[in-house]
C-alpha cells in the first residue's frame, strides 16, 4: 500500500514536473560553462581590485575566465559521458532486482525479451495510466509487468535527476576550488594552455587508434582464418571456390581458397587501367603545364575536377551498363568472344577514372623541375618538346614514378567499378576480354550475405583484406621513398 | 676540271649549319605532332566528360515524366463491403475490387464480356498503387461515397516505358501485347492519358515497383549521414592538423603519426568498411545500417585528407605572422588560436568541404555494414536504419526492369548536382573569405 | 585581442559541445531503445514476394514497414536460429523447407516456437536470353553438364572429373557453345532445390549410381549434389536480378533461378524445356514440370509479442489478397496454393502453431 502511494507521488511528479533528458543537460552544461568563464574573468579582476589594475595580473583576464569555463565543463562532461554509458546497465542491474524470483532466474535471452517489453510499456504509457491499469486487471502476470514498467519509469527519473545534480555539484565544488586559487600570480594561461594541449594531443592519436584498428582487427580474424587455411595455399593456390557448405548435410564448393586467380585479376584490371590512364594523364600534365594558354586551362581544370570527382558508383553504372555492351557488341562483330563482362571495359572505364590523378601529381612533378633547367635547354636551341622529352621528363622522372605507384594503389583498391563491371568467376587468365574478378569483388561477395564470423568463407575476406592494405600500404612507401630518394640528386 | 679537294670536302661533308638547319624542318614537325598529341590528350579528356554526363543524363530523361490515366471508379458499396463512412471502416474497404470491376466496367463492351486472362491483362496496365489513389481520394472525399467519379492514377511502369519510347507492339523487348496497345489507344483517343512530371521521384521513397520508387528515403539518409561525418570529422581533424603543425615535437612519435596518416589516406575504402563491420558493429554493437555507424566509417575515412588539407592551409600562413605575434608577447596557443587558425580557415573549410563531398560519392564501405536492405521508411534520426544515395543507385543498377534504369540515370544526376552544389560553394567560400 | 579571443573560443565550445551534444545522446539512446520495425532476412527467390507485402502492409496500416534483406535461405537460417534475442530476425524466407539439422540448430539456441507459413510454389528453370534458341534437355544431361564427376564416358562405372566443355559433346542435339551457367551458391535454398530435383534427378538414371544410395548414404549425395569447379558452372551470387542482367547481356549462357523471376522478365528470357516439359504458370501448378517446389517462410514466435505489428503482417501475407488465386502475389509471379489449402495455412499461421520436423 505504501509502496503505491510512494508510487502515485512519484507519478505525479513524472507527468506535472521537469524531466531532464540528456540533451536539455548538455545545453544546461553548455550555459554554464559559459557563465563561468565570465565568471572567472570576474573573479580574476576582483584579485587585483577592478578591471583598472587588469595590468597587474600575470595573464589575461581572458585565460583566467578560459580556465575557469574548461574546469567547469571538462570534468562535468567526463562524469556525464561514463554516466550515460553506465547508466542503462545499472538502471536494468535495479530493475532486474525488483523483479519476482522466476523472472530473475530466466536465461538471458527470454530476460532481454522480457525486459524488452517492459521497457516498450514505460515509453507508451504514462504513469497515470500505468497506476489505473495495475488497480484494473486481475491477471498476475500483467500486473507484474506493468509495475516493473512503472519502476522503469521511476528509476529513469531518478537517475536523470541524479544526473543533473551530480553534475551541478561537480561544476560548483571545482569551479569554486579553482576560483579560490586565483591570485596576482596564479599562472591561469598556463594551465589553459596545458589542457587545451592535451585535448590536440588526444585528437591526432585517433588517426593512430584507426590504423591500429584497421591492423588489429584485420589481422586478427586473418590469423583466424590461417588456422584453418595454410597461408601458402592461400598466396599460391590457383582454385578460388570459397562458396563451402552452409549445413553439414549439404555438399558444397570443395572450399579452396587459392587466391592467385583474384591477384591474377586484379593486376590484368590495373594493368589495362594503366595502360589509358598513363599516356593520356602525362599528356595532359605534359600540355597543360607547358603549352596552353590560360584559356584553355580555365577550361581544362574543371573537367579535370570533374572527372575526379565523379563517385565510383557511377563509373560503374556507366562501365556496366553503356562500355560493356559496345565492347561485347564490336568484339562480335570482329568476331571475336567477348564475355558480358570484360576486363577490358572494367579497366578502360578505371582508367578514365584514374587520369586526374595521374594528371595533377604528375603536374607537380613537373612544375617542381627548376625553371632554370628548362631555360637552358631552350636556350640552346631545343624545340619545346625535345626541352620536354629529354630534360623535363628524366629531371621530373621520381615524381612521375611516384605518380604512378599511387595510381596503381588507388586501382588496385578500387571496388564499385569492378563489382558492377567486373565478373564473380575467379578465372586466371591474360586475355583482356574474358571475364576475371578482383580481390574486392571478393570481398564484397564474400561478407554480403552470410555473416557468421567463424566460417573460413567469411573470414577469407579478411585475409583478402589484408593483402590489400599491406599491398597498397607497400605501394605508398615505395612511391614516397622513390621520390625522396632520388628527388635529391636535382636540389 | 679537277675539283679541288677543298670543294670536295664541301660537297661530300655539309657544314654544322646546313645540318642543323636541315634537321631543324624535321624537328619542328616533331614538335608540332607531340604538340598535337597533348592536345588531343586534353581533348579526349573533354570527350570522355561529355560522353560520360550525356550517357547518363540521356537515360535519366525519361525518369523525370511520368504518365497517369483517368479512370472512372464508381466507390460502389457493393464492392467497397463497409458498414459505415466512418473513417476506420473506410479504411478496411475492398479498393482492389472497386479498382477492378470500375475498369472492366470502362473496357466490357455490351457483348463482348472479358475472360480472365484479358482481364488480368487490363488490371496490369495500372500501378499497383492505384488501388491506393483510389482509396486517398474516397478518404479525402467522403462525398463520393456510392458514387462515380474521375480519379487519375498511375499507368505501371511498363505502360509508361512503352508510351515514352514510342515501340513498336509485340516486340522482343517489350512486354506490351497487342490488345494492351489497343485499349491504351483507346484511352488516350478518350484525351485519358496524361503525362505529367514525376514529382513523386523526390518525395516518395524506394520502392518494388519503378514507377513509386524515389529517392527521398535515400536523400534522408546521405543527409543524415554527412551531418554525422562533418560533426566528427571537422573538430577532430582540425585539431589534430593544429597539433601536427604548431605543437608536434619532432621526434619518432610525431613522424609516426605523419606517415599513418599519410597512409590512411590511401587506404582503400573497403578497408575501413572492414573495420566499420568488425570494430564497430562486432564489439560496439551498434545498429546496422544507421547513419550513425555509415558516419563513423566515413569519419574514418575523411579524417586524414581533412588533416592534410587542414596542414598545408597552416602552413600556408606566413611565419611573420607567427613571429610578429610571439614578438608582442603572445603564448603559442594565443598565436595559433587567435592568428594562425582565422588566417588558415578559408583553406580549411574549403578542404573539410572536399574532404565531405568524397565521402558523400563513397559506396563500399557502406555495404559492408549493412545499408543493402530493403528499407522503405525514411529515416528521422541517426539511428534509424537507412541507406544513402550512392547505395541507393548501386541496389537499383542491379534491377532488369527497364524502368529502373531511367531511375537509377536520375538518381546518378541528383547525386552529381549534388556534389556540384558542395564543390561550387567550397569554392565561393574560399574566395569570399580570401576578399577578407 | 580580447574580442577575438572570446570569439574563438565561444566558437570553439560551441562546436565541440554541439558535437558532444549529439553523438552522446544517440549513442545512449542507440544501446537501450526497443525495436520497432519487423525484420526478415532469407531467400532471394522469396524476396521479391516478401517485399511487396512488407511495402502495402507499410502503407495500408500505422506500423512501420519490415526490413528485409536478400542473403539466401541458408544464410538467413543461420541468422534466424542465432537466438532469440532482439537482434535476431523475426522472420526467415526459404525456397525449400527447413532442413532437420536447421531445426535442431534452432532449437539448440533456444528458438522452440517456430511457425512455418507456406506461401506457395515456385518453379526452377534454366533460362536463357529469348534472343538465342531453345534449348531441349534432360536431367539427366544436365547432371552431365553440371557435376563435378560424372559416369566415364565408355559407360564403366567410374567417376572421371567432368570432361564436358560443350554441350554437343554430351548431346550432339544440344548447341555447340561452351557450358556457362550461372547459378546461386550454397547459401540459396534454390541451389539445394535444383541439386535435389535436377542434379539428383539426372545423377540416379544410371543404376548403379542409384545403388550406391542404399549402401553409403552420404557418398550418394556427394556424387549427386557436387557442382564442377571449372568455371562452367558460375556462382552467381544472391542476386537474382543480376543474373538476369547478366543473361540478356551475353546469348549463350545460361542461368538457373525461380519461375517468378522468368515470369517478370518473359520478354528478355526464355525457359528451357527440361524432360519434355515448358516451365509455364500451368505446368508448375498442375506439377508435369518436374523441377518445382515450395516456398515458404518461418516466424519467430518468441518475437510476435515484443515487436509491434508481426501478427498483423503475418494476417496480411496470408489474405485472399496477396496469396489467393487472384492475388497480387500470382501477379508477380507466384504459383498459389488451392483455396482449401490457403485456408488450413492460414489457420495454421494466425493461431501461431509451432513447428515440430521430424
Amino acid at each position: 500500500m505504501l509502496h503505491l502511494r510512494h508510487s502515485r507521488f512519484t507519478s505525479y511528479k513524472i507527468s506535472h514536473g521537469l524531466y531532464m533528458n540528456s540533451s536539455l543537460l548538455f545545453f544546461v552544461l553548455l550555459c554554464l560553462t559559459l557563465f563561468s568563464y565570465w565568471f572567472g574573468v570576474q573573479r580574476a579582476l576582483k584579485t587585483v581590485g577592478g578591471a583598472e589594475h587588469k595590468k597587474n595580473l600575470v595573464c589575461l583576464p581572458e585565460q583566467f575566465g578560459l580556465l575557469t569555463a574548461m574546469v567547469c565543463g571538462l570534468p562535468a562532461l567526463i562524469t556525464l559521458l561514463i554516466f550515460n554509458s553506465a547508466e542503462q546497465l545499472v538502471i536494468e542491474q535495479l530493475l532486474i532486482s525488483t523483479l519476482p524470483a522466476n523472472i530473475q532466474s530466466l536465461s538471458s535471452i527470454d530476460l532481454g525479451l522480457y525486459l524488452n517489453n517492459i521497457r516498450a510499456i514505460a515509453s507508451s504509457e504514462t504513469a497515470q495510466s500505468l497506476l489505473i491499469s495495475i488497480n484494473e486487471s486481475n491477471d498476475l502476470i500483467q500486473q507484474v509487468q506493468l509495475k516493473a514498467a512503472l519502476e522503469l519509469q521511476e528509476l529513469n527519473y531518478n537517475a536523470s535527476w541524479l544526473k543533473t545534480g551530480l553534475v551541478l555539484i561537480i561544476v560548483c565544488v571545482s569551479v569554486t576550488m579553482l576560483v579560490r586559487k586565483f591570485s596576482i600570480t596564479f599562472q591561469a594561461r598556463q594551465k589553459s594552455e596545458t589542457i587545451v594541449r592535451a585535448l590536440l594531443v588526444a585528437s591526432s592519436a585517433i588517426a593512430i587508434l584507426t590504423t591500429v584498428g584497421i591492423i588489429v582487427s584485420v589481422l586478427f580474424e586473418s590469423i583466424y582464418f590461417f588456422k584453418s587455411v595454410p597461408i601458402s595455399d592461400f598466396m599460391f593456390g590457383t582454385q578460388w571456390s570459397p562458396q563451402t557448405a552452409m549445413r553439414s548435410d549439404q555438399v558444397g564448393g570443395s572450399g579452396s581458397f587459392g587466391a592467385v586467380p583474384l591477384f591474377a585479376g586484379t593486376m590484368l584490371i590495373t594493368f589495362i587501367a594503366m595502360l589509358l590512364a598513363v599516356p593520356v594523364g602525362l599528356m595532359i600534365a605534359i600540355y597543360l603545364s607547358q603549352y596552353a594558354n590560360s584559356r584553355l586551362r580555365a577550361f581544362a581544370k574543371p573537367m579535370l575536377e570533374i572527372l575526379a570527382g565523379i563517385p565510383t558508383v557511377v563509373y560503374g553504372f556507366f562501365a556496366a551498363l553503356t562500355v560493356a555492351p559496345v565492347i561485347r557488341n564490336l568484339g562480335e562483330s570482329i568476331g571475336l568472344s567477348v564475355a558480358s563482362e570484360s576486363a577490358l571495359a572494367a579497366g578502360l572505364v578505371m582508367g578514365t577514372m584514374i587520369i586526374p590523378f595521374v594528371s595533377s601529381l604528375s603536374e607537380d612533378a613537373i612544375s617542381a623541375v627548376p625553371t632554370a633547367l628548362k631555360e637552358a635547354s631552350l636556350g640552346m636551341g631545343a624545340t619545346k618538346s625535345e626541352t620536354v622529352t629529354k630534360v623535363l621528363l628524366p629531371a621530373a622522372l621520381p615524381g612521375i614514378v611516384g605518380a604512378i605507384l599511387l595510381a596503381i594503389s588507388r586501382a588496385i583498391g578500387e571496388t564499385m567499378i569492378v563489382v558492377m563491371a567486373a565478373g564473380m568467376a575467379a578465372n586466371l587468365t591474360a586475355n583482356p576480354l574474358d571475364s576475371v574478378t578482383t580481390v574486392t569483388v571478393q570481398i564484397v561477395t564474400l561478407l554480403t550475405g552470410d555473416q557468421e564470423f567463424d566460417s573460413p568463407k567469411t573470414l577469407a575476406a579478411f585475409a583478402l583484406g589484408l593483402m590489400l592494405f599491406i599491398t597498397t600500404l607497400g605501394l605508398n612507401i615505395l612511391a614516397l621513398k622513390v621520390v625522396r630518394k632520388y628527388r635529391e640528386q636535382y636540389d | 676540271m679537277i675539283k679541288t679537294p677543298q670543294t670536295q670536302q664541301e660537297t661530300a661533308m655539309p657544314t654544322i649549319t646546313e645540318k642543323v638547319t636541315q634537321s631543324l624542318k624535321k624537328r619542328h614537325q616533331k614538335e608540332r605532332r607531340f604538340k598535337r598529341i597533348g592536345l588531343f590528350a586534353v581533348l579526349f579528356g573533354f570527350m570522355l566528360v561529355i560522353v560520360l554526363i550525356t550517357d547518363i543524363t540521356s537515360k535519366a530523361l525519361p525518369a523525370f515524366h511520368q504518365h497517369w490515366v483517368k479512370l472512372e471508379i464508381d466507390y460502389n458499396n457493393a464492392w467497397l463491403n463497409v458498414s459505415s463512412t466512418a473513417d476506420e471502416s473506410l479504411n478496411k474497404a475492398n479498393y482492389r475490387k472497386v479498382l477492378k470491376k470500375s475498369v472492366y466496367e470502362m473496357f466490357s463492351s455490351s457483348d463482348k464480356k472479358l475472360n480472365r486472362k484479358a482481364k488480368r491483362q487490363l488490371f496490369k496496365l495500372f500501378s499497383t498503387n492505384a488501388e491506393f489513389t483510389v482509396k486517398d481520394t474516397l478518404i479525402a472525399n467522403p462525398e463520393y461515397f456510392n458514387k462515380k467519379t474521375a480519379v487519375w492514377v498511375r499507368l505501371d511502369d511498363d505502360v509508361d516505358s512503352y508510351l515514352k519510347e514510342d515501340f513498336a507492339v509485340g516486340d522482343a523487348g517489350l512486354r506490351i501485347s497487342k490488345q494492351q496497345a489497343l485499349w491504351l489507344e483507346k484511352l488516350s483517343s478518350e484525351q485519358r492519358i496524361e503525362r505529367r512530371f514525376n514529382f513523386s521521384f523526390f518525395t516518395a521513397s524506394d520502392s518494388r515497383e519503378p514507377e513509386l520508387a524515389g529517392i527521398k528515403g535515400a536523400l534522408m539518409g546521405t543527409l543524415l549521414t554527412m551531418f554525422v561525418t562533418l560533426l566528427l570529422s571537422f573538430p577532430l581533424g582540425v585539431a589534430g592538423a593544429l597539433y601536427l603543425e604548431e605543437f608536434a615535437p619532432k621526434n619518432k612519435l610525431t613522424d609516426l603519426i605523419e606517415i599513418n596518416i599519410n597512409n590512411l589516406a590511401a587506404v582503400p575504402s573497403i578497408v575501413f568498411g572492414l573495420l566499420g563491420l568488425a570494430v564497430i558493429i562486432n564489439v560496439f554493437g551498434l545498429p546496422r545500417s544507421a547513419p550513425l555507424v555509415g558516419g563513423i566509417v566515413l569519419t574514418l575515412m575523411t579524417l586524414p585528407t581533412i588533416i592534410i588539407a587542414s596542414r598545408a592551409a597552416i602552413k600556408a600562413v606566413p611565419p611573420s605572422l607567427r613571429e610578429a605575434a610571439l614578438g608582442l608577447g603572445a603564448s603559442k596557443m594565443q598565436v595559433t588560436f587567435s592568428h594562425v587558425l582565422p588566417q588558415a580557415m578559408p583553406g580549411i573549410i574549403t578542404g573539410a568541404i572536399i574532404g565531405v563531398a568524397q565521402a558523400l560519392g563513397e559506396t563500399a564501405p557502406l555495404l559492408m555494414i549493412g545499408m543493402v536492405a530493403f528499407i522503405v521508411d525514411v529515416p528521422s534520426s541517426i539511428v534509424d536504419s537507412a541507406t544513402v544515395l550512392p547505395v541507393q543507385i548501386f541496389l537499383w543498377a542491379d534491377s532488369p526492369e527497364r524502368a529502373f534504369l531511367a531511375k537509377t540515370s536520375a538518381a546518378i544526376l541528383v547525386l552529381l548536382a549534388l556534389l556540384l552544389v558542395i564543390n561550387v560553394s567550397a569554392t565561393v567560400l574560399r574566395s569570399k573569405f580570401e576578399k577578407k | 585581442m580580447k574580442s577575438t579571443l572570446t570569439k574563438t573560443f565561444t566558437k570553439t565550445v560551441i562546436c565541440l559541445s554541439v558535437s558532444a551534444v549529439a553523438l552522446i545522446t544517440t549513442v545512449a539512446n542507440a544501446q537501450g531503445g526497443s525495436r520497432d520495425t519487423i525484420t526478415a532476412v532469407g531467400s532471394s527467390t522469396v524476396y521479391p514476394f516478401s517485399t511487396v507485402v512488407a511495402e502495402r502492409f507499410g502503407k495500408s496500416t500505422n506500423f512501420k514497414t519490415p526490413k528485409i534483406e536478400s542473403t539466401g535461405t541458408g544464410g538467413g537460417m543461420k541468422l534466424f536460429c542465432a537466438s532469440n534475442a532482439i537482434d535476431t530476425p523475426d522472420l526467415s524466407n526459404a525456397s525449400r523447407r527447413m532442413k532437420k539439422s536447421e531445426f535442431d540448430m534452432c532449437v539448440k539456441n533456444g528458438v522452440t516456437s517456430i511457425t512455418e507459413v507456406l506461401v506457395g510454389y515456385d518453379g526452377i528453370v534454366v533460362a536463357n536470353s529469348n534472343k538465342s534458341k531453345t534449348m531441349k534437355i534432360t536431367r539427366k544431361e544436365l547432371f552431365l553438364a553440371l557435376a563435378k564427376e560424372v559416369p566415364a564416358k565408355n559407360g564403366s562405372e567410374v567417376l572421371v572429373a567432368n570432361p564436358y566443355k560443350l554441350w554437343s559433346d554430351i548431346n550432339p542435339t544440344l548447341p555447340a557453345n561452351k557450358i556457362e551457367v550461372l547459378g546461386p551458391p550454397p547459401t540459396s535454398g534454390t541451389r539445394d532445390a535444383f541439386a535435389e530435383l535436377v542434379l539428383e534427378g539426372g545423377c540416379k538414371k544410371f543404376a548403379w549410381i542409384k545403388a550406391i544410395k542404399k549402401q553409403n548414404k552420404s557418398k550418394y549425395k556427394e556424387i549427386c549434389h557436387s557442382v564442377r569447379e571449372d568455371h562452367a558452372y558460375i556462382e552467381a551470387g544472391e542476386n537474382d536480378n543480376l543474373i538476369v542482367q547478366k543473361l540478356t547481356a551475353n546469348p549463350k549462357a545460361f542461368g538457373i533461378f525461380g519461375f517468378s523471376f522468368l515470369d517478370q522478365n518473359s520478354d528478355a528470357l526464355q525457359g528451357s524445356i527440361i524432360d519434355g516439359q515448358s516451365p509455364s504458370f500451368e505446368a508448375i501448378a498442375d506439377g508435369s514440370y518436374p523441377v518445382s517446389r515450395p516456398l515458404y517462410f518461418y516466424v519467430k514466435n518468441a518475437h510476435v509479442n515484443k515487436v509491434p505489428g508481426i501478427l498483423e503482417f503475418l494476417k496480411e501475407f496470408t489474405s485472399e489478397a496477396a496469396m489467393g488465386e487472384d492475388g497480387y502475389l500470382t501477379d508477380k509471379g507466384l504459383i498459389p496454393l488451392g483455396e482449401e489449402k490457403l485456408a488450413s495455412v492460414r489457420e495454421n499461421v494466425l493461431s501461431l502453431t509451432p513447428l515440430a520436423l521430424k
